[in-house]
């Protein structure tokens, strides 16, 4: 049974219903400006005609590890590189710390923004140098973050000769230097392989549990689901929707069914009403349940209701949905 | 602003191109002098190696001389300002500067900072060149102080800085090192045939007041000078004056552009 040969009232209201909730804009948190590290007031950044944020607005708390998440081209770098005085915005305010932005400031922010951004000539260890210098701070701490991101053997080779992951790897080395306490990551596994890729969550999953401020700007989505405390979503340059993780990427029980196909159209319309029904979808011949957080379905009782109806299942599966659906879904046109 | 040339050291000390191009123009200068020297040394006794019948070199024509030979290598300090100045912006090294504390002013300022101190070394290399060949060369008995003539120091001062901030100009808006060096050269040879077109055929005389002929003017080609001596004296202030606001404008141009631009 192919979807669209399957009407359902409660699915296109439930479609339309999530159509009028992305066009409602702009998306403002409703988190006090008092306490938050970063302070986002209406940014946007034009490139000649093209728009590249449009009004976004967000504060990141204190403590949180904060995602930002988006498809190419959404302007997650652009926002990142605004609040690290990179680019010059449009319009629009931001602050850290509640005060107006300065060097100072990021002196106390270790921030990886792009790409590894080294002196070619000079060794590891010395770009390492000149970073701490600049920061005023960390010049002791050297040995320390090479060792953490296992660099030491190659501290003194040139940059030139590193391979990516390498790079990537000082880059964020260079972020930990002297500690800070807020931290700023544009796509920090970009380049490496999947140990690194690995050792680089669980040392952000340590830093969060350190207490420390972490805006994190990543593609790999169960990588924010497993890390990321909040989060913020950006599409073309608008953000669509921003908060706590949980809330924003809420991960719905799903129930799916199957049945022999003349009585599989019966069951929409029999399971519409059933309590904590959030909406029905048809799918590759089966039909999907959603239901709505905290209202996990008795799928004993599913069977038993449509046995009654005389409708015998020949699919019956409870599963959580996919944090990937869900993303797709609120970015999709 | 210790602490921000103390990092801009950190960057260069070990940077091998640094040391090469600082050592040509260390040594260039001397060493180019020291050849026409003896060119004009042997020109000038009459061809039989005895002592020289005029002397350049010796005081107080040796700092019209050296200095006016010294400019002309105006090419190697611009090179090595803008192989500095363009690796940052290749590396994008100017961002991850910016990033990590420093502020735009700052890293501009040191870059600018950068640019007058090599023009201070050049100075004081050619400052120890024309004493050099004063002392070794001039008459004994000869009652000429060594420093009668030495604004053309000066000169030479004003002349390099000038350049040396054309050519960071242009490495601050190209930020490519080749790209930035070919257009530089290009722009000294056109704006020479821009000023002879201008001056000689069109009678344009403000062409003087160009920003590569308004330096140029002030040492002019050593003998040259004698032909309208009270002529080139009227018009130093006003080239000075000329060149003290081309440095200006140099210095908002770059900062108010890398102040104001995306990284």
């Amino acid at each position: 049974m192919r979807p669209e040969e399957f009407p359902d009232s409660s699915y296109l209201v439930w479609e339309s219903r999530c159509k009028r909730a992305k066009r409602r804009l702009p998306v403002r948190q409703k988190t006090s400006t008092v306490n938050s590290i970063l302070s986002v007031q209406s940014v946007t950044k034009f490139y000649g005609r093209i728009r590249a944020l449009n009004q976004v607005s967000l504060e990141v708390p204190p403590g949180s590890v904060y995602g930002v998440l988006g498809p190419n081209g959404s302007g997650k770098t652009t926002l990142l590189g605004i609040v690290m005085d990179v680019l010059k915005p449009t319009g629009g305010t931001y602050a850290w710390f509640g005060e107006p932005p300065s060097e100072k400031q990021r002196r106390k922010i270790g921030t990886l923004l792009e790409t590894p951004n080294f002196y070619h000539y000079l060794s590891g260890e010395r770009n390492l140098r000149i970073a701490a210098a600049i920061k005023g701070r960390g010049m002791e701490d050297i040995p320390r973050v090479l060792e953490m991101v296992k660099l030491t053997e190659r501290k003194d080779s040139k940059f030139s000769t590193y391979s990516l992951g390498m790079k990537q790897r000082l880059a964020i080395a260079s972020c930990m230097l002297g500690n800070p306490d807020v931290l700023v990551f544009d796509e920090p596994t970009n380049g490496l392989d999947p140990v690194g890729i690995a050792e680089t969550r669980e040392t952000i999953r340590q830093l969060a549990k350190e207490g420390k401020t972490i805006v994190l700007a990543s593609h790999l989505l169960d990588e924010v689901e497993k890390v990321c405390t909040h989060v913020a979503i950006l599409q073309r340059g608008q953000l669509l929707m921003a908060g706590d993780v949980r809330e924003v990427l809420i991960n719905e029980d799903i129930v799916e069914l199957g049945a022999a196909d003349g009585s599989l159209q019966r069951l929409p319309e029999l399971l519409a009403a059933w309590p904590g029904v959030r909406q029905i979808k048809a799918n590759d011949g089966l039909i999907q349940l959603f239901f709505e957080q905290g209202r996990t379905p008795d799928t004993g009782e599913l069977n038993r209701f449509c046995f009654d109806k005389g409708i015998i299942l020949n699919h019956l599966q409870l599963r959580k949905r996919s944090l990937e659906s869900k993303f797709m879904e609120i970015t999709k046109d | 602003m210790l602490s921000l040339l103390r990092i801009e050291w950190l960057k260069i000390k070990t940077y091998r191109t640094f040391w090469i191009l600082l050592g040509i123009v260390v040594l260039a200068i001397p060493g180019v002098n020291y050849a026409v020297y003896g060119i004009v040394g042997s020109a000038t006794s009459g061809g039989k190696g005895g002592a020289p019948i005029i002397n350049p070199f010796g005081f107080p024509d040796g700092w019209h001389t050296i200095c006016y030979t010294s400019a002309m290598l105006f090419i190697m300090q611009a090179i090595l300002i803008i192989t500095l100045t363009t690796n940052e912006f290749s590396f994008k090294t100017h961002r991850q500067n910016i990033i990590d504390g420093w502020s735009r002013g700052a890293f501009i300022g040191v870059k600018l900072i950068g640019v007058l101190m090599l023009s201070i070394l050049s100075t004081l290399i050619v400052l120890l060149t024309v004493l050099g060949f004063g002392y070794f060369t001039s008459k004994t008995g000869a009652h000429v102080s060594a420093w009668q003539g030495s604004r053309f120091l000066f000169f030479y001062f004003v002349q390099v800085i000038s350049y040396s901030m054309i050519a960071f100009v242009i490495a601050v808006l190209i930020k490519r090192s080749g790209l930035a060096i070919g257009i530089f050269l290009i722009y000294m040879i056109v704006e020479q045939v821009a000023m002879g077109i201008l001056t000689h055929f069109l009678h344009f005389t403000p062409a003087e007041y160009f920003p590569e002929e308004t330096t140029d003017r002030l040492i002019p080609f050593p003998g040259i000078h004698l032909i309208s001596e009270a002529e080139w004296e009227h018009r130093i202030p006003g080239h000075l004056i000329v060149a003290a606001i081309y440095l200006i404008i140099y210095c908002i141009a770059t900062t108010r552009y890398f102040l104001k631009s995306d990284l």
